[in-house]
């Protein structure tokens, strides 16, 4: 078993190796992130953190997300590291909000180490008044491909596949339209989300997907045009390429319509 | 080019422990010898793309490892036979997949330095039963835990 090259000339001598050397990986997709490997990259993005911006913001598209997950997952980070540094620097009433999400990683880790492959399976029914076997098992290739006609899940699901990062909000959204609206098994897209994040980890991608369906949680996640006009101050409406929306209306109204 | 100096551990890094301070690296001191193995049998049941595999790589180009790809056990256990190793040392994972490869290998799991210590193992079914537990301690650095 011949050792692989350490001794690369830039990031493209590097990505060509990898093609050549992985072409089962090259063909499930050969996008390239922008996001660097690495200790130095992840020490530096760590000091770019700020907690007071991430508690006002996170939940904008464009907010001050830390982009420190890929690293988290990979183990470059840890998250006792990532908090004493926090804790050092702004003290623990600035970084409320981004420990907690912290914790969530924890959580689930530890909700894996008890569950095992349970992760893959449902932990629970849906409470959406169907059965798992009403949902399908196969993601809609239109979804996969970006060409539902719909300006927000093309967008996100392009941007999983092209940059292997997706904002949590996005995630969120994307899976409970795929779940909720598209009667799809969350596996489904848990997996499709597996291929393409660098921060992929059975925990925190399968556990928040079985939240979004309800599975790992008491009801399902489900959202609104109007909110997601907020998050993504305008940029996006929901909408098809007819001016329809399938996102339209309150919440409440729009889970009478999904699962009556 | 003389032969290896003899060792009695390798240390094998998973792709959940690509930090230079690597417990599993720390725990087996310094110049013991390590692999990364970039699971291709991983990469096609579960349809991993290449920008995952550069990402992971470009992680491990900072790491004092040999880089090689294959079904880690068997590569591990030949990276061991190699340096006349016979003890593996890992980081310690929740990833059922990961363990149950250093388990094949009888790794000696090194536990990272956990982000809360709790008396006792709290509810898991909702994160807020978890949290009414570690909340105090999520704010408590490491050393104080």
């Amino acid at each position: 078993m011949p050792d692989l090259r350490r001794d690369f000339d830039s990031r493209d001598d590097l990505i060509a190796y990898c093609t050549e050397q992985f072409p089962d990986a090259a063909a499930v997709d050969d996008h390239i992130a922008e996001t660097l490997g690495g200790r130095r990259e992840a020490e530096a993005v760590l000091s770019d953190v700020d907690p007071r911006a991430y508690a006002k913001t996170r939940n904008m598209l464009t907010g001050a997300v830390t982009g420190l997950s890929p690293y988290l997952h990979h183990g470059v980070l840890s998250l006792a590291e990532v908090r004493d540094d926090l804790l050092e620097r702004f003290g623990p009433q600035a970084c409320s909000k981004l420990i907690n999400e912290l914790a969530w990683r924890d959580f689930f880790r530890r909700a894996m180490s008890e569950m095992g492959e349970g992760v893959r399976q449902d932990r629970e029914d849906y409470k959406t008044g169907w059965d798992a076997a009403d949902y399908a098992d196969e993601l809609p290739a239109d979804i996969a491909q970006g060409e539902t006609g719909i300006d927000f899940i093309d967008a996100m699901a392009r941007e999983l596949v092209e940059t292997g990062y997706l904002h949590n909000q996005a995630r969120m959204k994307l899976a409970s339209y795929l779940v909720h609206w598209r009667k799809v098994r969350w596996q489904a897209g848990a997996e499709w989300f597996l291929s393409h994040l660098l921060d992929g980890d059975a925990a925190s991608n399968n556990l928040s997907w079985q939240w979004v369906a309800s599975t790992f949680s008491h009801k399902p996640y489900l959202w609104n045009q109007s909110g997601l006009i907020f998050i993504s101050d305008g940029q996006f409406t929901g909408s098809a390429r007819d001016g329809s929306s399938p996102f339209a209306g309150e919440v409440p109204e729009i889970a009478e319509r999904l699962y009556a | 080019m003389s032969p290896p100096a003899p060792s009695s551990a390798v240390v094998w890094i998973h792709e959940e422990d690509l930090s230079p301070k690597s417990p599993a690296l720390q725990a087996a001191g310094d110049g013991t010898p390590a692999v990364f193995v970039i699971d291709t049998g991983w990469l096609r049941d579960e349809r991993i793309s290449l920008k995952r595999v550069v990402f992971m790589y470009e992680c491990a180009l900072e790491l004092p490892v040999v880089v090689r790809k294959g079904d880690p056990v068997e590569v591990v256990r030949a990276f061991a036979q190699e340096h006349g190793a016979d003890t593996v040392f890992a980081t310690a994972t929740p990833d059922p997949r990961l363990r149950r490869q250093g388990d094949a290998l009888q790794a000696r799991w090194i536990e990272p330095p956990p982000f809360v210590v709790l008396p006792k193992a709290p509810d898991l079914k909702r994160f807020s039963r978890y949290w009414r537990k570690a909340e105090r301690k999520a704010f408590t650095p490491t050393e104080n835990q």
